[in-house]
Parts: C-alpha cells; structure tokens; sequence
C-alpha cells in the first residue's frame, strides 16, 4: 500500500480494466450481487421521518425506485 | 434470482411472439461492456407488436405474459426473478436504431441482445442526466467505443453540439 496519489489512482484504473474484462456472465454475476449488497444497506439505513413525498410513493416494495 | 433468469425469460417472451424484438440497455447493458456498476433494476427496450388498427401501443401482452410465469407487478416494474424489469418503447430515432442494431452476445450458452457500446454511449449523451454522464466518461475512459462510430452517430441524432459541450466540461484539462 502507497499513499502515492498517481498511484493509487493507477491501481484503482487497473482494477476497473480487469473487473471489465471478464466474462459477461462473471459481470452479470457480480451486479446480482451489487444489487443485494445495495439493497441491504438502504434496507439499514435510518428512515426520515418526514412527509409523504409523490417521489416516495413510487418506492417499492423491493427497494427498487423509478428512475 | 438473477439476471441470466431474466435473459432466458426475456428470450423465450420473444421467441413466443409477444415481443417483436427486444435489447437490454441502461446500467445492465453498460455492464456487457464496461466495469459492473451497482443497478437496482433492468431495462428492456421492446419494439411491440402492433395489432391492426390499434393505435395506442400496450405493454399488457407482456405484463400478462411474465404474470403468468411468476412476475410481480410493482408500479412501473414487473419484479422477475427477483429484479425489478422496466420494459420500454423506444422513445426516440436513436433508441429506435439501436434497438434494430443491438448485437447479440452470449452468456454461458444464452444469447443475450444489448445496445452496442456506441449506442449506449449517444443515448446516455441523450439522455444526459448525471448518472447517464458518468457513464459516457467510463465508456471513453475504458476505449469501450469505436470513435468513428460514436462520432457519426453523433452526427445522424444531432447530438454534435451536446457532445461539445460534453467534452469541454468533462474531457479538457484546464489549463
């Protein structure tokens, strides 16, 4: 490990070409598990207590949200 | 649940008619190309089946088709295999063309259809939100477009002057 900026900013481009450079199944594996990671953390987060909003309306069920 | 089960879905919808053809674009069809980013939900671009005489076009074939194999309507998504599915019309000439022009890539034995990397590149130019610009940056920053494409394609959608734009904020180092 480095505190070198250049190349800490080298490594973290590295890492990027070689996750792209899978398989698309490999790829495709890992958003299936970004997704449940994500939906756990929103899951933990503390909720707002504040009004309804029309954009907290469309929240559903599985945390998914329109765009 | 996962994504491949709402390929193979997707597939067979086409394959029994009640889709015309379909392609996966937005933060799914990115990831065929690019890094995996995180994504709460899939879309799917469909071109549908007019019937003769009909005027509005209705995705309640397939709503109906995907209900009856498991599918949970949830607002605007139909939830499959536990991801939430957006199916849209192409919504304009570009996502018109890249839905005829989206190639099909295989995935362990299963074909999938996506947006070429050109075309999810103009139409995140397009569309133009934050989110769809830190796209287009990973896309170049990657050299996941051929330029020549991305270029005349820029040129036939009329998107020249947006890209300008674009690459004056996001692509000159200031001086």
């Amino acid at each position: 490990m480095t505190f070198d900026l250049q190349r800490i900013l080298e490594s973290k481009q590295s890492l990027r070409r070689n996750l792209a450079s899978r398989l698309v199944s490999e790829k495709l594996a890992m958003l299936d598990a970004l997704r449940d990671r994500a939906r756990t953390i929103r899951a933990a987060a503390p909720r707002k207590e504040s009004p309804a909003s029309p954009d907290s309306a469309q929240e559903s069920p599985t945390g998914a949200k329109k765009p | 649940m996962s994504i491949s089960q709402v390929i193979t879905l997707v597939n067979q919808m086409e394959a029994d008619g009640v889709v015309e053809r379909y392609a996966i674009g937005g933060a799914v069809g990115a990831t065929f190309y690019l890094e995996p980013v995180a994504t709460l939900d899939v879309d799917i671009f469909v071109a549908f089946r007019q019937e003769p005489g009909q005027i509005l076009i209705s995705p309640q074939p397939i709503l109906d088709y995907l209900a009856a194999r498991g599918g949970v309507l949830e607002g605007e998504y139909i939830v499959v295999a536990g991801w939430p599915v957006q199916f849209l019309p192409p919504t304009s000439p570009l996502v018109e063309e890249a839905l005829a022009n989206a190639v099909t890539v295989d995935v362990d034995g299963t074909p999938a259809r996506v947006f070429t990397a050109e075309h999810l590149a103009a139409i995140a130019l397009q569309t133009g939100r934050a989110k769809d610009k830190a796209r287009l940056l990973q896309f170049i920053e990657a050299g996941a477009i051929q330029a020549e494409l991305f270029q005349s394609l820029l040129a036939q959608h009329g998107l020249v002057d947006r890209w300008l734009e674009f690459e004056q904020t996001f692509l000159k180092d200031p001086p």
